[in-house]
């Protein structure tokens, strides 16, 4: 029996490592502000802003590079339950669910809730089902852990195929809107802030892998949290006179709610599987904010939230982080740390977006308005709004914002700084840079593993194991920069999409891995191609209109389609052996050694025999 | 280390456990979106109801039933001797 004193290695310097870098970010962002007032030329501080916090990341991956494989692949397994569970939570959220949402918020309202709350069952249904279990197995990538699990190659590098798809898509995704607020901060084409974006990862997380990606990641988090908490706090103590935005715009939503009654915003009603997110483009408030089921019906809202759910609770760029932690103790904390951040900005964006409403409602609040404010004409001229003259007087539908715009124009709407402005925009890019560096990783890391290495069980020599890593990670982060250049698409459609071809390829094979023994390689097989075959085909179907579900709602037909598959491929086939049957047994206990770790030591054994 | 003739009872016990936690949770993120148009006529701490116990009510549920998983199910390892050493 192994004794495994699990916190041992934890650096407890972690908290002052993190001090450091938030005060190093602050003072930069106080150093600017001083250095506006003084009269900088906006050039110098946007450039600043955009890379002085690189810098940072790149100098946190850099420090902590390795030659271990088990600090490359699994960060020692040191990473606490707090910075975990941070991780997950922004890698979840990254540039998109920022942006994106705040601008869904500001533009439908209460139907934005459906991703919000899909994203917390993830973490639930995650913490109680996935991750504990993936832990004591302590593989390190998906793939590894279900070719193991069912002693096969074939599921192996099946669901290895599988599974890049979604993640190229999310790569393409976070790259993307990376680079719409990168390239808006300096004024350069959004192709070269791309290219930008992806030297930015390679540089940080190239020489550590996942210890990199997690030390510089956190820092990131913590950037974006910042960046997106402290001009909202300081718009509250404006409106509110009491920092927590979260809870103060109550009675600025009540206030908002009188107002749009009184101007005739509609309340609309949506019926069948109607899900209409706002696309990219300026669009005008459609509906009453805490009215529901506008533009997203009942059924398409629980069917919504279900497909977010299961696409984040087996999202393979999410599970193999909870390798990282020193225990299952310690993972199931940590999702429960992932719950606590993700619903906190989550809830921030809402309420800057309810600011923003309030912003806009007061414009017409008395009847058409003489002259615009000052704040409603620079954001026309940034591009963040249009003034839609033609309806004769100006109301409510003659504003019209970009969504991806919203959370940009809440410094400009309450008069602050411009430093705050790019402060925001510096943020988008920091959780911009842990989703892109999580799916890159990731990637690059299952093709190393579990593609090149895919047919055998024994993992290379460490040298050549680790330089291969680090070719994956430039190779996937550059082909990812050309997919997201050639073919640019609405990011949040991307994220949407890859959610649910992750949910219906992984969510059902995963589970049911763990909670039925009967289950087989057969039943894997066929679950994921099933799954994925048939979220495929729904998202394709939606986007050429035919069967009338929108691509965001393709778990409705791919998760059944999966466990489906599953069931009856297990059921029609010989059942597990012995030895897997242990094997399953071992993996719902927390105790004992890591499945994993058993294997490399007895690996490790046989070849010092064999000398 | 776990004896062997505790297996199935600890499976059994996270087994309900794991139905005690996730069952709840996902009626409520189901069923209470439904009811927000008639509670957002309430209103509490200046939001309308509805929307505030769709938004932030679903989330501290969320971290709630996470929280309670984690110690209910650490109470059950030790129960059964299935926890990790430290």
């Amino acid at each position: 029996m192994t004794v495994t004193s699990r916190t041992r290695f934890v650096n407890p310097r972690l908290g002052t490592y993190f001090g450091i870098f938030a005060s190093s970010l602050t003072g930069l962002v106080l150093l600017l502000i001083i250095f506006e007032q003084l009269g900088t030329s906006e050039v110098v501080l946007r450039w600043c802003m955009l890379l002085g916090p690189l810098a940072l990341y790149a100098a946190i991956g850099l420090l902590v590079h390795t030659r271990e494989p088990l600090d490359f692949f699994a960060a020692g397994r040191r990473v606490p339950a707090g910075y975990t569970g941070l991780a997950i939570a922004n890698t979840t959220l990254g540039a998109t669910g920022i942006v994106a949402m705040t601008g869904t918020f500001f533009l439908i309202g209460f139907d934005a809730l459906c991703l919000m709350i899909g994203g917390l069952a993830g973490f639930v249904i995650m913490a109680v089902m996935l991750a504990p279990f993936f832990r004591k197995f302590g593989a390190l990538t998906v793939p590894s852990y279900l070719g193991r699990r069912f002693e096969s190659r074939a599921v192996r590098l099946l669901s290895a195929g599988l599974i890049s798809v979604p993640l190229l898509l999310l790569l393409a995704a976070e790259l993307r809107m990376g680079a719409f607020a990168a390239g808006w901060l300096v004024g350069k084409p959004e192709s070269l802030m791309v290219m930008m974006l992806v030297l930015a990862i390679v540089v940080t997380v190239v020489m550590g892998g996942m210890r990199s990606l997690t030390w510089s990641g956190s820092a990131q988090a913590i950037a974006a949290i910042l960046a997106l908490i402290v001009p909202v706090a300081i718009v509250a103590v404006m409106v509110t006179n009491f920092p927590l935005p979260q809870l103060t715009n109550g009675p600025l939503l009540r206030a908002l709610v009188h107002n749009e009654a009184a101007q005739g915003v509609p309340i609309v009603d949506a019926s069948g599987l109607t899900f209409l997110l706002p696309g990219e483009g300026f669009a005008s408030v459609a509906k009453r904010f805490t009215a529901p089921f506008g533009n997203v019906s009942p059924l398409a809202f629980v069917v919504a939230m279900l497909t977010v759910m299961a696409g984040v609770a087996a999202a393979p760029w999410l599970l193999p982080r909870v390798t990282m932690t020193p225990g299952v103790y310690e993972t199931r904390k940590s999702l429960g740390w992932a719950t606590v951040f993700f619903g906190l900005i989550m809830l921030t964006a809402a309420a800057i977006s309810v600011y923003m409403r309030d912003f806009v409602m007061d414009i017409v609040k008395n009847g058409p308005p003489t002259s615009l404010p000052e704040w409603m004409r620079q954001l026309t001229e940034l591009g963040f709004a249009r003034v839609n003259a033609n309806t004769g007087s100006l109301s409510f539908t003659s504003f019209e914002f970009g969504r991806d715009s919203v959370l940009l124009s809440l410094p400009v709407a309450a008069g602050l700084p411009n430093v705050f402005l790019y402060f925001a925009a510096a943020g988008i890019v920091a959780a911009a840079l842990v989703a892109a560096g999580a799916a890159a990783v990731t990637l690059a890391n299952v093709l190393c593993e579990d593609v090149v290495n895919g047919l055998s069980w024994e993992p290379l020599p460490r040298e050549a194991r680790l330089w291969l890593a680090r070719l994956a990670i430039v190779g996937v982060a550059v082909f990812g920069g050309f997919i997201t250049i050639l073919a640019p698409t609405d990011p949040l459609r991307l994220v949407l999409w890859c959610l649910a071809l992750t949910g219906s390829t992984l969510f059902p094979v995963l589970v049911l891995s763990i909670w039925w023994k009967r289950m087989n390689a057969f039943g894997a097989m066929a679950g994921l191609a099933c799954g994925f075959a048939v979220a495929v085909l729904t998202i394709l179907a939606g986007e050429a209109n035919i069967l009338g579900i929108d691509g965001a709602l393709a778990g409705l037909l791919g998760l059944p389609a999966g466990a489906l598959g599953v069931v009856l491929a297990s059921v029609a086939t010989p059942g597990p052996g012995r030895g897997m049957l242990e094997l399953v047994r071992e993996l719902r206990i927390p105790g004992g050694e890591v499945v994993y770790d058993r294997e490399m030591r007895l690996l490790r054994l046989k070849n010092r025999e064999r000398d | 280390m776990m004896e062997r003739k505790e297996r199935k009872p600890y499976w059994r016990h996270t087994k309900w456990q794991m139905v005690a936690s996730v069952v709840p949770f996902l009626v409520l993120i189901i069923v209470l979106p439904l009811y927000a148009a008639s509670l957002n006529t309430e209103k509490f701490l200046g939001f309308p109801l509805g929307y505030f116990l769709s938004a932030h009510g679903i989330a501290i549920v969320a971290v709630f039933t996470v929280a309670s998983f984690v110690n209910r199910q650490d109470a059950i390892d030790h129960w059964h001797g299935a926890h990790e050493d430290t």
